[in-house]
């Protein structure tokens, strides 16, 4: 379980102070996925680097599990399995190498680490590139790289930045088997996203944020009920009250 | 202390995956010192047996004012030849090194016995001049001499008179000291090895890693940043030792095939060891500093463009020196590039290190790469660290 509460970030720039996070809230559970949708720059990708530890927030805290996000960041690193925004692969190993390579990392031994990687190779669908040097990869096959990394110590909470950005159709889909896997296996899934359809066919509960605020958040039919829509597109442009960011 | 071993390892076997990057830093690169070095005491035999021991042709204005002198040159392994019309000139233009323009007025000064005027005509900037023109002084030197001593020995004056000192030389040289002074840019070559060996690596790993966007997947592993940035530090240090390694073998290789060449050295297995441990120090304050200059900068770009003025670094002890040679004092040994100049010198040179120096030079040495350390550890800790865009 992740606990977000009131979280405020800055950033100096050439232009001034940007205040990218101003006050996000929420509670994502275990066994659901929450959904972060928001425009982009609307600071999801900031929000969820103070979730694993990564930025310290000016204000607010962060529960992982109970742990802080400050004062136990190792802790709370622990408990998480990251794909952040940036997913650079090592182009030298191989596939099998970077995983074992996080594997390490997190003090696992070899043989738990072997267990582990059959099991994510064959939930990713990625058997036949495992031992390939990641040169060369394409887009899907760096991202289910960095995924199972990432899952490689078998996290009971998952945040992922933009998933299935640049992904082809077939490899989304597979993608989002792969999630509601992990929500059946109950953990905690966190998942950002610009694309609305996305974000409504997955979420147990979506988390609209725009300009750095939590705008709505509830599940598909509370927003639909809270904003009169029928459709979740209308909730979506009402709740952060423009059009910009729909384009799927 | 696992996940240091980790990234060590790891950073390792990456490295040594880009195969064409290695071949050229560690062989390429660490070979072609001793390589020079070589050809170089090569050359310098070469010059000097040659124009020390094959015939001198001498240009000579006025050799009829002189024909013993003349005769007694020929005995000596000197051509003469006529001087060319325009002396300044073929001196200008180098087609002789020197020329000797005996004056009119010789043969009326000899018989006087009066100094007999001779002239030599050279350009003292022009090393290649150096030989001949001291072969032709020495061998007028020593007709001088003899004519004089004949002179006064005729007017029944004791030769010995004219000495009122005698010199003698004791050279305390050792065969190694010597050798020491060809070696003169050896310390620069391996400090220089040592201190930015590992330069392509440890960029690499930081700046590079940044950019690939592979360092904040490697953040968000429970393994601290100081385990992380100290693994990345040793990979590059072992790194750097292979290279020096592999230097100092060549350059003991190469010393073996110079002894015929009239200079004599020898690099022993302990010698060789004690090198390295001398270059320990100066190897980790390479790899802290470059790690601190790549965890503060944006780019690798713009960590390389720290390259050129490192690389003076080493450098600079040896200018000074060479400006202002000043004798070993024990505050050199506290003075990073300095200090590891006198110590490479004086291990070359055969000379004893007091246990003062040692204690005094590590100390220097180490601590200095803590110091860098530690701030390079603190910029790690950075939030800007992480992230590229």
């Amino acid at each position: 379980m992740i606990e977000v509460q009131d979280l405020h970030k800055s950033f100096k720039t050439k232009t001034g102070m940007v205040h990218a996070v101003q006050g996000v809230s929420f509670t994502a559970h275990d066994g659901e996925i929450t959904g972060l949708l928001g425009p982009n720059g609307a600071g999801k990708t900031t929000t969820l680097r103070m979730l694993y530890t990564l930025m310290n927030p000016d204000k607010g805290n962060v529960k992982v599990d109970g742990f802080d996000s400050i004062k136990e960041a190792e802790n709370v690193r622990r408990r998480l399995g990251v794909l952040p925004d940036a997913r650079g692969v090592y182009k030298r190993l191989t596939a099998r190498e970077n995983i074992e390579y996080f594997g390490e990392l997190h003090g696992m031994t070899p043989r738990e680490i072997a267990d582990r990687t059959h099991a994510l190779s064959d939930a990713l669908g990625m058997d036949d590139v495992l031992d390939r040097q990641s040169e060369g990869f394409s887009q899907g096959q760096r991202t289910k790289t960095a995924i199972a990394r990432a899952l490689i110590h078998d996290p009971k909470n998952v945040i992922l930045d933009e998933p299935t950005n640049g992904l082809d159709v077939m490899t989304t889909r597979g993608l989002r088997e792969f999630l509601k896997q992990l929500k059946a296996e109950g953990r905690c899934v966190i998942f950002s996203s610009h694309i609305m359809q996305e974000v409504a066919a997955l979420c147990d509960r979506i988390v609209i944020i725009s300009k750095g605020r939590v705008m709505a958040q509830g599940t598909a039919d509370e927003l639909r009920e809270q904003f009169g829509e029928q459709n979740l597109e209308d909730a979506f442009v009402k709740a952060i009250g423009t059009e910009e960011g729909l384009h799927a | 202390m696992s996940a240091l071993i980790t990234v060590f390892k790891k950073e390792l076997r990456d490295m040594f995956r880009d195969r064409r990057t290695v071949m050229i830093s560690l062989v390429v690169g660490t070979l072609l010192g001793p390589v020079l070095m070589f050809g170089m005491i090569k050359l310098m035999a070469n010059r000097v047996s040659t124009q020390m021991e094959k015939p001198l042709s001498l240009p000579v204005a006025g050799a009829e004012n002189a024909p013993n002198l003349i005769a007694w040159l020929k005995g000596q392994n000197i051509i003469i030849k006529p001087a060319p019309k325009d002396i300044d000139a073929a001196i200008a233009d180098q087609s002789e090194d020197v020329v000797m323009r005996i004056s009119p007025e010789y043969g009326k000064q000899w018989r006087k016995s009066l100094p007999a005027e001779i002239e030599l005509i050279h350009d003292s900037t022009r090393q290649d001049a150096d030989i001949p023109v001291e072969r032709v002084e020495n061998l007028l030197e020593n007709y001088s001499k003899t004519v004089g001593t004949l002179r006064l020995l005729a007017r029944g004056v004791s030769p010995t008179a004219m000495q009122s000192l005698q010199i003698a030389h004791r050279d305390l040289a050792t065969p190694q000291s010597r050798a020491g002074q060809v070696l003169s840019f050896l310390p620069y070559l391996l400090i220089l090895t040592a201190f930015l060996g590992g330069a392509y690596l440890i960029i690499d790993v930081t700046a590079g890693e940044r950019e690939r966007q592979s360092l904040e997947p490697l953040l968000a592993t429970p393994a601290s940043r100081t385990a992380i940035m100290s693994g990345k530090i040793l990979a590059a240090c072992a790194f750097g030792m292979m290279s020096l390694i592999i230097s100092l073998m060549a350059f003991k290789i190469c010393f073996l095939f110079s002894t015929g060449l009239g200079v004599k050295v020898e690099l022993l297995m302990s010698t060789i060891l004690l090198l390295l441990i001398v270059l320990i120090p100066i190897l980790l304050v390479g790899a802290c500093l470059l790690t601190l200059i790549a965890a503060s900068v944006k780019s690798v770009k713009e960590a390389q463009s720290y390259m050129s003025v490192l690389m003076m670094l080493p450098l600079l002890p040896t200018i000074i020196l060479m400006v202002n040679p000043v004798k070993n004092q024990i505050w050199m040994f506290a003075v990073p590039f300095l200090s590891q100049n006198q110590m490479i010198l004086k291990l070359v040179r055969g000379e004893n290190i007091s246990n003062m120096e040692w204690g005094v030079y590590l100390s220097a040495g180490l601590g200095l790469a803590a110091i860098l350390w530690t701030i390079a550890a603190r910029l790690y800790h950075r939030e800007k660290l992480a992230i590229s865009a």
